[in-house]
């Protein structure tokens, strides 16, 4: 059995230091940046969906003004599904937002503007509050006061509720604002333990290599020279300096060999 | 010399800040796995295979010479500083290059200056790794390599001698192996029963704790961004100013004076010297507060005048109040605390006050040798006779102390830093202080300092740590015979 003693069990020591700095080095990398593009995939994902709320939102609440307009302005009944309908797409929109939200609280304002939309238009289409605006829905034609509580109750209302919609998309995405940031310092954080490690990496092959010169290289020279002087010039194998393991078996060896040749003469 | 000999000792040395990551790490995972056990964690296997690698090739040695010894010392100081910012610069936030080596350099070398704006931000593991730095630094890195050398005899003498000053090791009458063993009987019996003192006094474990190595080690780090003043505590300020005071003295006669030996504290005239600076200083800005109506008796005047005056003379930094709005009078006299600072073979850094009472006494003689041209006199410390290679050294480091104070203001001030804050930060850092004045102020930190000026700083803190020749040395090794 080959068992690894001495300069072997060195060399094979550092080199598998080596090969685990870089597998360490490596699999750090790659676990920190799986975690940056998670971190950027859910920024992104966040972002585009609250675009796609808000304009779900948007539309609704546009459809339903719409209807609105007709039904109180010109007693047009058959808007009356259109405007129930938009009024529960922009509540089925806004549940769908508190559901994903990181934050709630930007979405108080808007589900608060949006329930008194919802009563302000249940109430008129029940005939319960709607006043002036009566008087047109029962005759089915255009009418002033329609007019003026479409102006002077429902526009207010509606500008509120768009208001808040506009709040709602600039603070959502105010709010994935410490996210990116975070994200900058999770970019810094995947750099650096790679740059560190291969500090450490340059540090530890100049490690390796000075010993390698200085236990492996080094001793071989010497000993070369040492038998280079007694060939050529018959002088006494002799090596300078200090030798361990395997180069002063060798070493050893050598001394053996010029004895049993001298003997033999 | 032999290159992997040094590697070796560094090596060990990596070993030991290895083992202190591991232990935040594990304080990080107490804390709920807060956000620095991986930095920690990834630090500390980095470190543990820095450490390992020269000892898989470099195997025991019984001989180490000087230049080794010296080698070794030196280059352990900066390779601890280089990976101790590992954890500072993998966790992110404010640190950057220049701020992970400010804050690493700052603690390992008992500085306690900081460039944190907000350290409560920190993380409970990284928060004990700063002061783990600073408990490492007190000590010195290499005592801590001397207690797990394997060798015995002639290598720990030779790492001693760089490592304590000439004038700290004339007061250790004791062999090297018990040298070790005295400086961790008192630093870590000063750490713990100042610990349990301080949580007497109503601070938490954690607290405590940090507090207690940072004033052991005579760092300043705090827990908290209004350092000790957080706490209001006259009892906290009272537990804190006696751990200061006694880490700023000789740990050879403080074992002395505890184990019964006839050579200790209360014979020395250093301590004596040490204690009445001390205490006259302490009453005499308590006096300067009260007549210029900082402090509305004289009793609260004497608290902070005492603890302010305790922590800059003992190099520790810690702030119990703001002293930027000192009279001009109570500032010069904290200065001169910060250039003077404590005893040798004391953890603290500086001038020593030992230096101060030599450079006094020859003063005195060179007078009576103008009166009578004539006589022999000697200069005597503690009733022994002090050789004239020593006295001379003494003045050479007074004077290249002070070089390095006008070099340091002059760097800083060409960097567009203002003179006051040139000037105390300078004195502040080449003392292993901490605080000084103006932007660096007792209750402010080093982080508006432009960054050349923080690697210069940290420079002087390491001049400051290795007594300036030890490091300057570094760069005449071949010269070294």
């Amino acid at each position: 059995m080959n068992v690894m003693t001495g300069m072997r069990k060195r060399v094979t020591a550092g080199f598998l230091s080596i090969v685990c700095l870089l597998f360490f080095s490596g699999m750090v990398s790659f676990i920190e940046l799986s975690r940056l593009s998670r971190d950027t995939g859910e920024i992104l994902g966040a972002n585009q969906r609250n675009i796609e709320l808000a304009k779900q939102m948007l539309d609704a609440v546009h459809d339903q003004n719409m209807a609105m307009v007709r039904l109180s302005v010109f007693g047009d009944r058959s808007y009356d599904s259109l405007c129930r309908a938009g009024i529960d797409r922009l509540e089925q929109a806004l549940l769908t937002a508190q559901e994903e939200a990181f934050d709630k609280s930007f979405l108080d304002s808007l589900a608060f503007a949006t329930t008194e939309l919802r009563v302000l238009t249940d109430n008129f289409l029940a005939f319960g509050t709607g006043g002036a605006a009566a008087d047109s829905l029962r005759t089915g034609v255009a009418d002033s006061s329609g007019s003026r509580w479409y102006n002077e109750v429902y526009e207010v209302q509606y500008d509120k509720l768009i208001s808040a919609i506009n709040n709602y998309m600039t603070s959502t995405q105010s709010s994935l604002a410490p996210r990116a940031e975070r994200m900058k310092t999770n970019a810094y954080r995947a750099v650096t333990p790679v740059l560190i490690s291969l500090v450490v990496m340059i540090a530890i092959v100049l490690m390796f290599y000075y010993f390698i010169l200085v236990y492996c290289v080094s001793p071989v020279e010497r000993m070369d020279r040492g038998l280079e002087n007694y060939l050529s010039f018959r002088v006494p194998f002799t090596v300078k300096g200090e030798l361990k393991d395997e180069m002063l078996a060798l070493k050893e060896k050598i001394e053996s060999l010029i004895n049993l040749i001298k003997q033999s003469k | 010399m032999r290159i992997d000999v040094v590697l070796r000792y560094v090596g060990i040395v990596m070993l030991f800040i290895a083992a202190f990551m591991l232990v935040s790490a594990g304080i990080s995972c107490v804390s709920g796995m807060d956000s620095a056990f991986y930095p920690l964690l990834l630090s500390a296997l980095l470190t543990i295979l820095l450490g390992v690698f020269p000892l898989i090739f470099v195997g025991k040695r019984d001989q180490i010479s000087n230049k080794e010894g010296f080698c070794i010392v030196v280059g352990s100081w900066l390779v601890a500083c280089v990976v101790s910012m590992f954890p500072y610069l993998i966790w992110g936030g404010e640190f950057s290059l220049a701020n992970a080596w400010f804050e690493s350099v700052s603690g390992l070398t008992t500085t306690g200056a900081s460039v944190l704006t907000n350290v409560e931000a920190l993380p409970r593991g990284l928060q004990f790794w700063r002061f783990s730095t600073t408990w490492i630094g007190g000590m010195g890195v290499v005592m801590f390599a001397l207690v797990v050398l394997p060798t015995m005899g002639r290598s720990k003498m030779t790492l001693s001698n760089m490592e304590l000053s000439s004038l700290a090791r004339d007061n250790y009458r004791y062999r090297t192996q018990m040298i070790v063993h005295v400086l961790l009987v008192v630093y870590v019996g000063l750490t713990a029963l100042s610990t349990v003192m301080l949580k007497l006094s109503g601070m938490n474990w954690f607290d405590s704790l940090c507090h207690a190595m940072s004033a052991a080690a005579t760092s300043g780090f705090s827990t908290k961004n209004a350092s000790v003043a957080y706490f209001n505590s006259p009892l906290i300020e009272t537990v804190l100013i006696v751990t200061m005071g006694i880490a700023g003295m000789h740990f050879g006669l403080i074992y002395a004076t505890v184990t019964g030996k006839r050579n200790n504290l209360f014979r020395s005239e250093v301590t004596r010297w040490y204690v009445g600076i001390l205490l006259g200083c302490s009453a005499l800005i308590a006096i300067s507060l009260y007549a210029a109506e900082i402090y509305p008796t004289l009793t609260s005047s004497f608290r902070h005048a005492a603890f302010q005056f305790f922590s800059l003379m003992t190099t520790t930094g810690f702030a119990s109040a703001d002293s930027s709005i000192w009279p001009p009078f109570a500032i010069v006299l904290l200065m001169f605390g910060s250039i003077v600072c404590a005893c040798a073979g004391s953890t603290t850094g500086g001038m020593k006050v030992n230096r101060l009472v030599l450079a006094g006494k020859m003063i005195r003689k060179q007078l009576q040798r103008q009166q009578h041209p004539n006589a022999i006199l000697r200069v005597k410390l503690d009733g022994i006779l002090q050789e004239d290679g020593l006295l001379h050294g003494v003045m050479i480091f007074i004077v290249t102390y002070m070089l390095a104070i006008l070099a340091g203001t002059v760097f800083a001030t060409l960097c567009g830093v203002d003179l006051m804050t040139s000037f105390s930060g300078t004195i502040a850092c080449l003392g292993n202080v901490g605080p000084g004045f103006g932007e660096v102020y007792s209750m402010g930190n080093y982080a508006a300092i432009p960054a050349a000026v923080k690697f210069f700083y940290t420079l002087l803190m390491l001049l400051g740590r290795l007594e300036i020749f030890g490091l300057i040395q570094l760069f005449f090794i071949k010269w070294w015979r």
